[in-house]
Formats: structure tokens, C-alpha cells, sequence
């Protein structure tokens, strides 16, 4: 279905949590990318073509937010799947683009996982 | 000025009931002179008592009370057109800030159709206004301070249980990975508090949600086969203190993790069920499995971390243990009595 792994953004100020979850999200046998912030990811973004997912935090330094950053993403390249974790735990999923999956921090790596395989697996890249 | 205005008199009861007023009050005549005016008055507005009688209210003190919207609105009221209930209104006078009063006006009902006279309530709402004020803002500064804490708590357990994760996935040995892994359970079970809280406004938390949640956290990590393994949880509507919620959820998290471990070594099917419930201050809340059932004599593991964790938790709450065989599998039911509580002496009655 893919060519090679799937490539998969990490969006985090955090070092140590965008350590671990691009540890996590190679573990789960993806490519990951990271950004320190959504500034960061655009550019990101806007050099390769090869990414399929974008893991993104929400309170992040910068021009924008994580759910900012997600409904630009939607905006500029509608296929990406999207998943959005922050510290707030009261985020609704329907304040974020259609289709993308909320987590509250602390998440639960397996469940993360668990969710980039289903989102990736039920897009039609 | 072609005629003298009359002179009437007014009781003199009804003058000393204003001066007396102890919210500052103005007796007025229909043309919106002072007859008399409360103490309470002249002090708050800096006016000297002597000077009062008979003046026009427009010329109190330096001219401050001539407002045409209160003048307008006293000459309503005089004709019974309208009256004058909680008006708002702004006392400016030179070099001083502006005060905000709360007017009331009313014509004064003592039988006499013949002359019409106001009495004139004058509330001085200014302070009141800024500690209202003062209190808003310090209920916003704390809430944004509040979310700011929560948000720094959940970031700083997303440190910890993602480098606990991190560390379970590279280390070598097996026995290693199981101990990192239940240090993972052990902080995603506290931080499920935390989060149940954040969205709680009462400060107590609700188990069956916290429970569930529990639950379906520890499944989708230690369940490879969700069609193989199941946890119910079967809660009342208890709602707890943080503090009891947290030692009941690593209750819970030790004994899933223990039946998940141990009961289920080679069943086709298996299932563990939690219940909980109170009543009258006494609770009962069991974790049972439907497994291989005890091991007993050389079979029986030493007691490990997970044993000495609910031992002491069980102990902290006041509750006692009770392990048995529920014939197939294993039941672990903790029992708290508030009875038993009061009178710490009696063992607790089975």
C-alpha cells in the first residue's frame, strides 16, 4: 500500500516528550520527522511530499498553535491524517478538522500507536 | 418672581427620620429644594449640614448635583409619571475621581394631595463596584492559573510515562520491561485522576469514569487479544477525594495487572471484573478473575511490589483484604467500615 514506511511528523516544544515519541513512532515501524514548533513543521511540510501523518502538541511558542496548525494543515493538504495531544484536557475533537484524533497528555503510547496504524491504514494513499 | 412661595412646615417626626437615615437621604420639595437632608448624606458627599436647608439641589456644594438627567428625572417622579428605581448615575467633582451612585426616588406619601415632596436615596456603590471587580479578576487569575498548573502537571506526566515507555522498549531483559511497564501503569493510573479532575469543578472524582477509563488504558497496553481477555467495571455512583480515588485506582491497577499477569496462562477466553460500592460510609471494592485460580504451596510467588502496594493502600483506607477462590479463579475483595472506622479497636465483623 505504501512506498517504504510511512512518514510521520512530530510536532512538540517538549525535546524529551518529542524524543520519546519519535522513538515510539519508529517503534511502531514509521519514519519520524520532528518541528519545535508549527512555524517549524510548515516548512517542513512545504520541502517533502512523503508525509502521511502529522502528531501534533497544542500549546506550542510561535505564530500558531497546534490546532491552528492543524486546520492550516487541513487547509494546504487535506489528505494528512491528524492527531493532536495537550495538557488541557477539555479539547473536543470537533474544535479540530474532521477526521483527526484528540489526546489528552498524558497519553498513552499504545494508544497512539494504535491509532496512526488505523488512520493510516484507512486512508486511501 | 411675581409671588412668594407659601411656607409650609413638614412634621417634625418626619425631618428628624431623614436626618436620621443612616443611608444618605434627600428630603426635597417639588421644585427640588432640600428641605433636609441625612447626616449620612452630608458626610459622604462632603456637605456642610448648615448650608442645606432651602437650597436648590442643583446648588449643593460646588454645583456637583446639578445633573439634567437627575433633575429630569425628579421632575417625573414629582408628577407621578415615573419613578426613580436603582438609576446609575456618575458624581463628578474637580480634582477628584468620579463616584458611581445608585439612585432611588420616590414621592413621600403622608396623606397631604396637596404638595408633592421627594425623598431621594443616594447609595454610593463605587467601592463596591471595584471589589466586585477585584474579586472577578482574581476568580479569572486563578483559573487561568489553575488550567496553567494542570496543563504543566499533564506535560510533566507525559514526561515521565513517555521515558518509562521509551526505556521499556530498548531494555534487553524481559523481567526489566514488566517492571517498567507497571511503573507506566502506576503513573498513567495517578495521571487519570489528574485528568478527571481538570473537568471536575466539585474536586471529587466520579470512579466509574475514572475506573473505566483506568481500564481501557491498561487493556489497550496489556491485552494483545481483546477478543481473548475482557475488564468490566461495574461502578456505583460514587464520587470520591482525589486522594481516596488515587489509592483505590492503584488498588485497581496492581490486581488488573496481577490477574492479567498471572490468572489467564493458557485459557482460550478469560475475563476480569471490578466492582465497586458504597453505602452509608461503608465500601466494598473487589477485583475478581475467572483464571487459573490460586496458586498455592510451591507454586505461590513470593510477594512482589505489586502485593505491598495494595497491602499498604488497603491499610492507609482503613479497609481490610480478603483474598479467595471464586471457584473458577480468584477474587481480592477490599472492605471498608465506618463502624468498624469509629471504633478502631473492634476487629472489623465479617
Amino acid at each position: 500500500m505504501f512506498n517504504g514506511k510511512a512518514v510521520v511528523l512530530v510536532v512538540d516544544d517538549s525535546a524529551i516528550i518529542r524524543l520519546s515519541a519519535v522513538d515510539l513512532i519508529e517503534s511502531a515501524g514509521y519514519l519520524a520527522l520532528e518541528a519545535g514548533c508549527a512555524d517549524d513543521a510548515i516548512q517542513i511540510l512545504e520541502s517533502r511530499t512523503d508525509i502521511d501523518l502529522v502528531f501534533t502538541d497544542v500549546q506550542m511558542p510561535g505564530t500558531m498553535d497546534g490546532i491552528k496548525l492543524c486546520h492550516y494543515i487541513r487547509k494546504r493538504w487535506p489528505p494528512l491524517k491528524l492527531i493532536v495531544a495537550s495538557g488541557e484536557a477539555i479539547i473536543e475533537e470537533s474544535n479540530l478538522p474532521d477526521g483527526s484524533r484528540f489526546f489528552a497528555k498524558p497519553y498513552n503510547d499504545n494508544a497512539i500507536a494504535d491509532a496512526i496504524g488505523r488512520m493510516l491504514s484507512s486512508g486511501t494513499a | 418672581m411675581t409671588t412668594e412661595p407659601p411656607i409650609h412646615f413638614e412634621a417634625a417626626s418626619t425631618i428628624a427620620v431623614v436626618v436620621s437615615s443612616n443611608e444618605p437621604l434627600l428630603f426635597l420639595s417639588e421644585d427640588q429644594r432640600v428641605i433636609a437632608a441625612s447626616s449620612s448624606f452630608c458626610r459622604a458627599f462632603e456637605i456642610n449640614p448648615a448650608t442645606i436647608p432651602g437650597r436648590r439641589l442643583s446648588d449643593l456644594g460646588g454645583g456637583e448635583w446639578a445633573m439634567p438627567t437627575l433633575a429630569s428625572l425628579l421632575k417625573a417622579t414629582a408628577s407621578g409619571v415615573a419613578q426613580i428605581d436603582a438609576y446609575e448615575i456618575d458624581l463628578l467633582r474637580p480634582n477628584r475621581p468620579a463616584r458611581r451612585l445608585v439612585i432611588n426616588a420616590r414621592t413621600l406619601d403622608d396623606g397631604d394631595k396637596e404638595r408633592v415632596r421627594l425623598l431621594l436615596a443616594v447609595t454610593d456603590v463605587t467601592d463596591m463596584r471595584a471589589e466586585a471587580r477585584l474579586k472577578d479578576d482574581l476568580v479569572r487569575d486563578k483559573a487561568i492559573l489553575m488550567q496553567e498548573v494542570q496543563h504543566r502537571v499533564a506535560n510533566s506526566l507525559q514526561i515521565i510515562a513517555s521515558v518509562l515507555m521509551q526505556s521499556a522498549r530498548r531494555v534487553q531483559s524481559e523481567e526489566a520491561r514488566g517492571h517498567l511497564q507497571n511503573a507506566h501503569h502506576r503513573v498513567m493510573s495517578i495521571a487519570a485522576v489528574q485528568k478527571q479532575l481538570s473537568t471536575s469543578t466539585v474536586g471529587k472524582v466520579e470512579l466509574r469514569t475514572y475506573f473505566t477509563q483506568l481500564c481501557e488504558s491498561l487493556g489497550a497496553s496489556m491485552i494483545a487479544d481483546a477478543d481473548r481477555l475482557s475488564i468490566a467495571v461495574t461502578v456505583d455512583d460514587s464520587a470520591v477525594d482525589p486522594d481516596v480515588s488515587i489509592s483505590l485506582g492503584l488498588i485497581v491497577t496492581e490486581l488488573v495487572i496481577n490477574a492479567l499477569k498471572h490468572a489467564f496462562p493458557d485459557q482460550s477466553k478469560g475475563r476480569i471484573e471490578i466492582d465497586y460500592r458504597s453505602a452509608d460510609g461503608d465500601w466494598t471494592l473487589s477485583v475478581s478473575d475467572n483464571g487459573i485460580g490460586l496458586p498455592t504451596g510451591s507454586d505461590a510467588p513470593k510477594a512482589g511490589l505489586g502485593t505491598g502496594i495494595v497491602e499498604a493502600l488497603a491499610r492507609n483506607l482503613r479497609g481490610t483484604i480478603e483474598v479467595s477462590d471464586a471457584g473458577p479463579g480468584a477474587t481480592v475483595t477490599i472492605r471498608h467500615r465506618a463502624a468498624a472506622d469509629a471504633d478502631a479497636t473492634l476487629p472489623a465483623a465479617e
